[in-house]
């Protein structure tokens, strides 16, 4: 018969087993972070950590916002089999073009450039159709922790730590043969590999929230945005 | 306020400077009448023209009225500057530095260089002299205390003596300001001044420089407190030295011409390698190398190539190699270049992509050359680690994919989110080819598109009724769009058995793009004409519109869409 106390003992041991193999609280606060904009705090709560996969579904303007802070700070992003990233957009997202290379056709080398860009830069957006296998991700996933490299992937990828899909999206700005493109929210569903349910969050991800021009189109943005919402509101009654 | 000291100078001045350069270039003799145009006017004009009647200023058909065998030349400023080297040189036979203010001008400080030759009379023999036997352009030579009395001596060949150059300049009037302005802006700014000046009965240097300094400053500002200073024989700053460094340079001869990439990765191995023991040997490290190359036909191929490499001891040479190799091959097979090929400036754009032709001499210069250890970290810290890490893996993503596998991006300015964006082979320099700066009316407002095809892909828009809606060249749109179709991916399996399907009008498979499923347009905005190079032979003209497509209970998608030609293009994606 056992006493209370080994039976104690034996339950904290097996406890402190499963903290050391999934990791505890404190190890997620020492985990170094990059910088991520203010926009996205609720999408990545505990901040974008270094080593990490973030697979991105659905919309590129997200993958931008994701890189964009850490690459104003300094950090090197590279763009792997995305021949079609709007330069532009990521110049206004906060980018510096200095440091962001394009890979836009890595064809069957894919592996070896997806992994020596993992060597090299802080963040690697891959893009949906690279000849990567299984095993390749398992790989480069491996590397990245190693070399403390962020991983914005677009598409699906097995075992990413966070997954993140565009569920939803609305632009404002637009009428019939007049307007323009001015504000848009995005609703973005976020499943962490770590369990937990899905949470939907929705943000502001174009217009008022653009991060560098934000000082001067600022005022007119936010004024475009809230007028047509309302119309757009009652279509949406209408039909 | 803090007083420069004033710094005794000569003042080398060439006269007409841009028409000299332009007739020696264009091999003219001095005695032939020459112009130089900008624009709408002469900006320089030769002796013999000046004889002949032709002013400065005056318009080609007044020029040509005046003297009609005037030669008119074009206006080219990195003419001006890179023959003006081989004056700087010249002086420099005579004193030991210069400083190149602009081309036509140089200043050199006299204390040192005048006790050199015993005085300021055979200072400035000597520079004649000198620039007359070596680069054979007559020129003056002045000497005074302070820039603007330095640069007006030079003009009438006098030597001003120390501590008289506020009374030389009293008497001279407000305008000659502008010839102590050294860039265009500044001077466009100084000739207002004068205009001002001259309105408010300030004439002459004496009267400006009898105000009051305070006043002048809070009446006119910087540019007053300038002329103030100038005018009263002050100096501004004293000369910087042009750097007598000269750049590092290798060269190989090859002894039968070049024609197949085998024979040369031999030669970039050893022309780097040379390059690298001579900067080695200089202790010396290198911001730039310019890679030239001449071809059997006499063609001159050059390239200039951005490195970073000076603090990786031992990398350089394998890294020039790659790079040498990279281009030889580029030259040899005739598509060198690739996106945003620049030749040398003179060749413009037009001149294009060279013939292959066999290469008979390669060339290796290090330019912007920096003594070894130099080099700094940046100020806010976090150098270099990251960055040289960075470089060294899309070096080897480029050693893996080629050269173009890799490419730098940059903005540039155009209306169309594509012509936005330069792209160019990373490491390689080229200049964006079109100035955001400029005003670009037409262009598509922001946000800008996240994803943007290298390729417009056809599209399809309908109206309510399933006809196509086409916008006429007065812009009006011929029904509301009400579905759009993209050309579906040739990969997407589903498209492609609807397009066979009897239910999709016709029997079987039918030439031309597969069409995707047609999805609703909830709203649009445009159409927004952009009309481009109308006069040239890529001309284009669309109409652009943007269009939220319904794909889901609430999911938008918004697409900018271009009509030209008769259909519609899918340019960008909002995604």
């Amino acid at each position: 018969m056992e006493t209370a106390e080994a039976r104690i003992a034996r339950a904290r041991e097996a406890l402190a087993g499963v903290q050391r193999r999934v990791g505890t609280t404190r190890d997620r606060w020492e985990a170094p972070t990059l910088p991520l904009t203010p926009l996205l705090d609720q999408v990545l709560p505990q901040g974008l950590r270094r080593g990490q996969v973030i697979a991105v579904a659905g919309s590129t303007s997200l993958m931008l916002a994701l890189a964009a802070a850490a690459s104003e700070a300094g950090s090197w992003t590279a763009a792997v089999g995305m021949p079609a990233l709007g330069v532009v957009a990521a110049a206004r997202r906060g980018l510096d073009l200095a440091r962001l290379a394009l890979v836009p056709h890595p064809g069957a080398q894919a592996a070896a450039t997806a992994g020596a860009c993992v060597d090299g830069m802080d963040v690697v957006l891959l893009g949906p159709r690279l000849a990567l296998s299984e095993a390749d991700r398992r790989r480069l996933a491996s590397r990245a922790r190693e070399r403390g490299t962020v991983i914005l992937a677009e598409g699906a990828w097995t075992g990413a730590h966070t997954t993140l899909t565009a569920v939803g999206s609305r632009w404002h700005g637009l009428g019939a043969g007049d307007g323009r493109l001015r504000g848009r929210e995005l609703t973005v569903r976020i499943e962490e590999r770590r369990g937990g349910t899905a949470r939907l969050v929705t943000l502001p991800i174009e217009g008022a929230a653009l991060g560098v021009a934000a000082a001067g189109v600022r005022a007119p943005a936010r004024r475009g945005a809230s007028a047509p919402a309302a119309s757009l509101r009652a279509l949406g009654g209408a039909a | 306020m803090s007083v420069i000291t004033v710094v005794r100078r000569a003042v080398l001045w060439v006269p007409d400077w841009p028409v000299v350069a332009a007739m020696t270039e264009a091999g003219l003799g001095a005695d032939v009448p020459a112009a130089v145009l900008h624009g709408r006017g002469l900006i320089a004009v030769s002796a013999a023209a000046r004889s002949a009647g032709v002013r400065r200023g005056s318009t080609r058909r007044l020029a040509q009225r005046a003297c009609p065998e005037l030669a008119i030349l074009p206006h080219d400023e990195g003419r001006d500057s890179r023959l003006f080297e081989a004056v700087a040189a010249a002086a420099e036979q005579a004193v030991s530095g210069v400083e190149i203010s602009r081309p036509g001008l140089m200043i050199i400080p006299a204390d040192g260089a005048a006790r050199f030759h015993g005085s300021e009379e055979a200072l400035a023999e000597a520079l004649v002299t000198a620039v007359a036997e070596h680069a054979g352009i007559e020129c003056a030579v002045g000497a005074a205390d302070g820039l603007l009395a330095a640069v007006l001596a030079a003009r009438s060949s006098e030597v001003v003596p120390a501590g008289a150059s506020r009374e030389y300049l009293a008497p001279a009037p407000v305008d000659s300001l502008a010839l102590a302005a050294m860039e265009r802006a500044q001077r466009q700014e100084v000739e207002r001044l004068a205009s001002v000046l001259t309105r408010l009965g300030i004439v002459t240097l004496g009267d400006l420089a009898a105000l009051p300094f305070a006043d002048v400053l809070a009446r006119f500002g910087p540019v007053g407190v300038w002329a103030h200073r100038l005018a009263s024989g002050e100096d501004l700053a004293p000369p910087v030295l042009r750097r007598t460094e000269e750049d590092i340079a290798v060269e190989h001869v090859f002894e039968d011409p070049a024609e197949r990439i085998e024979q040369l990765v031999h030669v970039a191995k050893e022309a780097a390698a040379a390059l690298d023991r001579a900067l080695l040997d200089a202790g010396m490290r290198c911001g730039r190398v310019r890679i030239t190359a001449r071809t059997e036909k006499g063609q001159e191929l050059e390239r200039v190539w951005r490195t970073d490499v000076g603090t990786r001891a031992g990398a350089f040479a394998r890294h020039m190699t790659d790079r040498v190799r990279w281009q030889l091959e580029g030259w040899l097979s005739g598509t060198a270049g690739g996106p945003g090929a620049a030749h040398r400036p003179g060749v413009g754009p037009a001149g294009g992509v060279p013939e292959p032709s066999p290469l008979v001499s390669l060339g290796l210069v290090a330019e912007d050359v920096v003594p070894l250890g130099a080099e700094q970290a940046y100020l806010w810290g976090g150098v270099s680690g990251a960055d040289s890490r960075a470089h060294r893996a899309l070096e080897r993503v480029q050693g893996l994919l080629g050269l173009e596998g890799v490419l730098a991006v940059a903005e540039q300015g155009g209306r169309s989110p594509r012509d936005r964006a330069h792209l160019a082979p990373w490491g390689q320099e080229a200049p964006p080819a079109r100035a955001i700066a400029h005003p670009w009316p037409g262009r598509i407002p922001d946000p800008p598109p996240a994803t943007v095809p290298p390729a417009a892909r056809p599209a399809l828009v309908l109206d309510a009724g399933g006809a196509p809606v086409t916008i006429s060249r007065r812009l009006a749109v011929s029904a509301s769009p009400t579905w759009v179709r993209i050309e579906a991916d040739p990969s997407d399996e589903r498209a492609q058995a609807a397009n066979r399907h009897p239910s999709s009008g016709h029997v079987g498979r039918v030439e031309g793009p597969v069409w995707d499923r047609p999805r609703p347009v909830e709203s649009w905005a445009g159409p927004w004409p952009v009309s481009e190079r109308w006069w040239s032979e890529d001309a284009s003209r669309s109409a652009y519109l943007q269009v939220a497509l319904r794909d889901g209970e609430d999911t938008v998608t918004a697409v900018l869409l271009a009509y030209g030609g008769g259909e519609w293009r899918l340019e960008a994606v909002y995604d």
